[in-house]
């Protein structure tokens, strides 16, 4: 291809304004895709994180000072009516949970005890045994799911778990299975706590009355969940005898995403701003040096209408140069953002969340050609066409 | 002198230049007849148009009025991309200065011009290694302009105007930047080229260059005021 190997020649001929043209564009290229790198993998790991969490469930607590609680709180009772009244909902399990002293022999660990059912808060895989089940529940069984840290804590030597007794103070529990150990990572995403007992034990044992701290929630139809969820707080207000200032709160995974979502919303703009202003910036750069190569090949460009060039072939030519330019430019700079952004995922998000997101190169090529295409076709054009329509006998003369 | 002989046919020329409201007239209506093979040199002081004229030959620009016929072919009102069009088939430049490209090689210069015409890079080479052989430069191919003495350089420019083997080789005081034993060699060139047919036109102001043509055709303020053909090589008919 003439006009590329042309337009190469040129560039190389003029290595430092070349390299000065594009800084622009490989500072913008660079900053957008290491950006979109980390934005990717940061959404990845999340993603990852709460990839546990059951899509099809909610928690409801009352949001109150402690002192107007009493009024607020859910009745066990109240649970089993909402059920019943409240479309969309098939099933409700009060939450609690308390730190208390475990041990096993010898060994023994401060840990997070809590209520859960046969339909865990999140889904995570087993290391030993099962989960909890719906006989557990119904019995009110003193068993227990422990989670990894706890098997390590009071079983240092390792060995099967299953059907060991642990003590919470005097109060004995049958270990009927353990979650598997989580991804190596700073930020561990625990669900729930440490020992899981069946919520009609806990209620039992550890809850005076028939109230309730929190609520888990399972609904039929997940995309008429926040619906659901404003039904059974109002449910609830009507069965607390409570008005709209007696605040609950509830908590559900696509909340959360869209928390994360926003966030990210918010970064992709400073992104993109950045991205529109430093091709702003590096496309006039590019026009500006266009401008200066057409006006010192003037006589060159005579020269070639002379011997025939028509002014598309001139046009052709000189668009090819802001394209070999500007791609050029992108492209460093699409390396680099890969190559930081890489490097800043590997060092903190990995370490963080123990999740690799595989870097998104489609979408940074596509993002690199784009800019190219945008900054030729803006920028390039105008000094291409001033060439093309340039006077062959003018551009001769000059010198 | 039959139609089919003839080159190049100005009927009553005229050029007018607008600056402005001003009007400035520099050719005043030529005629002026150059038949296929003939080698003919321009002559003129500065003003007198030969480079206006030279320009409407080279199809570089349009005359004010009048018509002229380059092979029969009345291309006197075409358009910018017709007009080159027509360069690249019909025409041939060589230059003062030489006007080859600089980080180029020789061999790529040559075939400049088969690359607008959309020949293939391979066929471009051969071709260009066949003329370049015709100037006496075969074994300079991949040379640079910058490797080449004046004299090379101009042999390179001959031989990139002569590739698309066009009907008229039209020259600008094409020895106007060497000495003059390379101005003689490239005479030499010219000479061989029109002892195998081709058609020249040559402007100079050097009577000595001039005197090289058969034919020299002298212009004072956009008129033509003599047209002598030379009887014999580089016998001087007076002026």
């Amino acid at each position: 291809m003439m006009y590329f190997e042309e337009a190469l020649r040129v560039l190389l001929a003029n290595k430092i304004r070349t390299f000065l043209t594009i800084i622009g564009l490989i500072i913008g290229v660079f900053a957008v895709i290491s950006i979109d790198v980390l934005g990717h993998s940061m959404a990845g790991s999340i993603d990852e994180l709460l990839s546990p969490l059951a899509d099809d469930t909610f928690i409801l607590f009352p949001a109150t000072v402690q002192g107007d609680f009493d009024k607020a709180a859910m009745r066990l009772g109240d649970l089993t009516t909402i059920v019943a009244t409240v479309p969309n909902v098939t099933a409700a399990v009060p939450l609690g949970g308390q730190s208390i002293l475990m041990r096993h022999g010898h060994n023994i660990g401060n840990l997070h005890l809590y209520s859960d059912s046969s339909n865990p808060l999140a889904n995570q895989p087993l290391a030993y045994g099962r989960l909890l089940s719906d006989d557990d529940v119904a019995n009110a069984s003193d068993v227990c799911v422990i989670n990894w840290k706890t098997y390590r804590r009071l079983f240092p030597e390792g060995g099967e778990p299953t059907g060991e007794s642990v003590y919470a103070g005097s109060h004995r529990y049958v270990i009927v299975g353990v979650l598997a150990q989580p991804r190596e990572g700073a930020i561990n995403a625990t669900f729930g706590g440490d020992v899981a007992i069946p919520y009609t034990t806990y209620q039992r044992e550890y809850v005076h009355g028939d109230r309730v701290f929190a609520a888990q929630f399972t609904v039929a139809n997940v995309a008429t969940m926040p619906q659901t969820e404003v039904a059974v707080i109002n449910a609830v207000r009507a069965l607390r005898k409570v008005g709209s200032d007696t605040r609950y709160q509830t908590f559900d995974k696509a909340q959360f995403a869209q928390g994360v979502n926003s966030v990210f919303n918010a970064v992709t703009l400073v992104v993109a701003l950045i991205g529109a202003v430093s091709l702003l910036v590096a496309g006039i750069g590019v026009m500006n040096i266009m401008l200066v190569s057409v006006t010192e090949r003037t006589k060159e460009i005579g020269t070639r209408k002379a011997i025939g060039a028509r002014r598309g072939q001139i046009l052709l030519q000189f668009l090819f140069e802001s394209a070999l330019l500007s791609g050029l430019g992108c492209f460093i700079g699409m390396v680099l953002g890969l190559v930081a952004g890489g490097a800043v995922n590997d060092i903190f998000i990995v370490k963080l969340t123990g999740y690799a997101a595989p870097p998104p190169f489609a979408q940074a090529l596509l993002i690199t050609g784009v800019f190219a295409a945008i900054v030729t076709l803006a920028f390039g054009t105008y000094p291409a066409y001033r060439a093309a329509r340039l006077d062959p006998i003018e551009a001769l003369r000059y010198e | 002198m039959n139609e089919t002989g003839v080159a190049i046919d100005f009927i009553g020329i005229t050029k007018t230049y607008k600056s402005g409201a001003l009007e400035v007239p520099v050719l005043h209506g030529i005629d002026m007849r150059v038949m296929r093979g003939e080698y003919v040199a321009i002559m003129g002081p500065s003003g007198s148009g030969k480079s206006t004229l030279m320009n409407i030959i080279g199809c570089l620009d349009r005359p004010t009025s009048g018509t002229y016929r380059l092979e029969g072919e009345d291309v006197s009102r075409l358009d910018d991309n017709a007009l080159a069009a027509l360069r690249l088939r019909k025409l041939g430049f060589v230059f003062q200065g030489f006007n080859l490209l600089a980080r180029t090689d020789a061999l790529k210069n040559v075939g400049l011009p088969l690359f607008y015409a959309g020949v293939g890079s391979r066929e471009r080479a051969r071709r260009a290694m066949a003329v370049l052989e015709e100037v006496g430069l075969s074994d300079r191919a991949r040379h640079r302009p910058s490797e080449l003495s004046g004299g090379q350089q101009q042999r390179v420019a001959i031989a990139r105007a002569l590739i698309n083997d066009p009907a008229v080789l039209l020259a600008d005081e094409p020895t106007g930047n060497l000495d003059t034993k390379t101005s003689a060699d490239i005479m030499a060139v010219f000479d061989q080229l029109h002892a195998g047919g081709r058609t020249i036109i040559m402007v100079t102001h050097d009577e000595n260059i001039a005197r090289n043509a058969r034919r020299i055709i002298r212009l004072i303020d956009g008129l033509v005021v003599a047209d002598d053909v030379i009887q014999g090589a580089r016998s001087l008919t007076g002026s």
